[in-house]
């Protein structure tokens, strides 16, 4: 495996409240290697949003970086200042949004919200920038750019909005781009539109790329590696295959089996309850009150990683020696045997 | 957007026609008559008026000939009785300049500072600087302008000898400015205080935008965020408190004008009510209100201006 590009070690972040600290994050670690495309996957309020904003510094002001750090070329991005987050912001790092239409300044035409960052941090002059910004537009497939250029957000649908959302992420040249739930908040056509678009342009920019969603269905053609998080942890990590087809931690396979295919007959799995609360996070597993298989221990003690191969981990006491062997669900056996059959054809 | 400010302008033309029509009836039915202060006059004057200003006939009819003189001759009467035989407008246009020199520059004072406390302030929140910029708005908001008048007059005219007491007209040039500088001052209180508090709340809310944070993602530097995406967004409501207040604080320096003792618009409409001069009451109502329509007409105007969605709304 190549170097990693982005670190993340041990990352807590907490956010003040009336009511008490949340902590959002809690203790996290993972890496991003050169030019891969990391998916982040869990349910609202699993922390994996707040994780991209702590690793380019626009958090939330009631927010505390408990501990932990966040390596970019050696340096901890936790120990960053404002300023020092202005050279790699857009340049080094840079963010898609997830609802593009209050993304884009509603009285600021679209053209120079593209080549405002270039002019002003590049020192572009206005023509290059112009020329820059078309290019871009082009590349993120909007037609007729030049026209285009001197309009307003409200005249463009929602998908080309992201569009020029993932235009301006891209005007600097960043090595990593942090999408998060670019999809969420467009139609299914468009979402399929704007997925093929990021992983072309990830390929020909040679982008390394970190993709947060609650959707597994989104990730399945887009991401090398999958980290699934609940309640501020990593639960399971592992490449794509290996959590499609083997996943291990109980949390995946309630995700998996509430995530409809073509031939699904059986009726979608809900997973019961709702994320604990993070003011007074449970003892053990998080998990373990919604988890079907829970054990004892579960919640009494914090399951440490178990290691399934070189590159597939699952925090679940199901996985240690001593516990008792537990099949995953029909449904999703049966699903994966569906697949299997479907590769092997 | 022509066609838009032609709709508006044929709007206050209508507007303003009936505004004209209430006040010159209801003025008419005020009891007391021209000539109720004057005794003396003997009934051969009483009839040669009442027969060339028909004060004698119906309010329907006097309507009627008012109607006339304003569209055929732009003749909105004469005045009975602060300068008989004068035409009103004529009354009117040594006074308007006052009035107006003072509340301009009060507002054009004020804006600015109003605009700096408010940025401070929405920087600032939640902050000791914050809490105290929100604390002085409360006050500058709450006391009417009459008091800080009389506080000013007081304090600063009377016990400091800073400033003249009282307004004095006949001065120029830079004695003039002095001699305006506490009515200015009385007025300008409430502005700041609206625009601080406005601003505030709106920076606020902007600075929480997804668009900011955008605009730090793409790697603007805080300054540059704040200016070229908060403020801008922040004045788009703004504008809609801002223009409006040019026809507040002329209805505002009405007191204050009759505290500084200033000749101007405000305490000639209380002396021409008193004195039953019902053409030139008249008159300072259209005066007024136009005022008003043309502030409203304005703000819609600059909508068009400053925010694109609006200007462009017509042609998709």
């Amino acid at each position: 495996m190549k170097d990693p590009i982005l670190e993340v070690n041990n990352l807590r972040v907490s956010f003040r409240t009336y009511n008490g600290k949340v902590q959002a994050v809690r203790g996290i670690d993972f890496k991003l290697f050169e030019g891969e495309t990391l998916a982040i996957v869990g349910e609202s309020g699993s922390g994996k949003s707040v994780t991209t904003k702590a690793i380019l510094g626009i958090l939330p002001k009631n927010s505390i970086i408990e501990e932990g750090e966040i390596l970019y070329k050696g340096d901890d991005l936790t120990k960053y200042k404002e300023k020092d987050f202005y050279k790699i912001r857009g340049k080094e790092i840079s963010l898609i949004f997830q609802d593009p239409l209050s993304a884009l300044n509603p009285i600021m035409k679209i053209g120079k919200q593209i080549t405002e960052a270039l002019v002003l941090r590049e020192h572009m002059t206005k023509e290059q920038a112009k020329k820059r910004a078309i290019e871009l537009m082009e590349m993120v497939g909007i037609p007729r750019p030049e026209e285009r250029f001197e309009q307003y957000p409200f005249q463009f649908s929602g998908g080309m909005r992201q569009r020029i959302v993932i235009a301006i992420a891209l005007a600097s040249n960043a090595r990593i781009m942090i999408c998060d739930e670019p999809t969420t908040a467009l139609d299914v056509t468009i979402q399929a539109k704007i997925l093929d678009e990021i992983k072309e342009i990830k390929r020909k920019q040679k982008l390394s790329v970190i993709f947060i969603t609650h959707d597994l269905g989104v990730v399945a053609n887009m991401a090398d590696r999958i980290c699934v998080m609940y309640a501020g942890k990593i639960v399971e990590v592992g490449t794509a295959r290996e959590i499609f087809y083997s996943p291990a931690h109980p949390y995946t396979w309630a995700l998996l089996s509430s995530m409809p295919d073509l031939e699904t007959k059986e009726r979608l799995f809900s997973i019961p309850g709702t994320p604990p609360n993070m003011i007074f996070p449970p003892k053990g597993d998080a998990f373990a009150e919604r988890n079907q298989y829970a054990m004892q221990v579960d919640f009494e003690e914090e399951p440490p990683f178990f290691k399934l191969s070189d590159t597939h981990y699952a925090a679940t006491w199901l996985l240690h020696p001593n516990a008792p062997k537990v099949e995953m669900p029909e449904a999703l056996q049966h699903r994966i045997a569906r697949m299997n059959r479907k590769e092997g054809v | 957007m022509f066609r838009y400010i032609i709709d508006r302008v044929i709007a206050l033309f209508i507007t303003l026609f009936i505004i004209v029509s209430i006040a010159f009836c209801v003025v008419r039915l005020m009891p007391g008559s021209v000539y109720d202060q004057d005794g003396d006059l003997s009934q051969t004057v009483i009839d040669t008026l009442n027969e060339k200003y028909h004060f004698d006939e119906p309010i329907i009819k006097q309507y009627g000939y008012f109607l006339k003189n304003v569209f055929l001759h732009g003749d909105w009467g004469t005045s009975m009785k602060m300068r008989p035989n004068v035409p009103v407008f004529e009354v009117m246009k040594d006074r308007i300049p006052v009035t107006l020199q003072i509340n301009l520059i009060s507002l054009f004072a004020a804006i600015p500072i109003g605009l700096a406390a408010g940025i401070v302030a929405a920087i600032k929140k939640n902050t000791i600087i914050d809490h105290f910029v929100s604390f002085m708005v409360v006050i500058f908001i709450s006391v009417p302008s009459f008091v800080f008048a009389t506080c000013l007059q007081y304090f600063v005219g009377y016990k400091a000898g800073a400033f003249p007491i009282i307004y004095d007209a006949s001065a120029t040039g830079m004695a003039a400015l002095h001699s305006m500088f506490l009515p200015i001052l009385a007025l300008m209180f409430s502005p700041i205080a609206r625009v601080a508090r406005y601003l505030r709340a709106e920076l606020a809310e902007t600075m929480n935008s997804e668009f900011m944070l955008l605009a730090k993602t793409k790697g603007l530097t805080y300054a540059q965020s704040t200016i070229r995406h908060g403020l801008r967004n922040s004045m788009v409501p703004l504008a809609n408190i801002i223009i409006p207040m040019f026809a507040n604080v002329l209805g505002g320096s009405l007191v204050v004008e009759n505290i500084f003792s200033v000749p101007g618009m405000g305490g000639m409409m209380v002396d021409s009510i008193n004195a039953s001069d019902h053409m030139l009451t008249v008159a300072i109502l259209v005066f007024y209100s136009m005022i008003s329509l043309i502030t409203v007409l304005i703000v819609d105007i600059s909508y068009g201006i400053i925010d694109p969605r609006v200007r462009m709304g017509g042609k998709k």
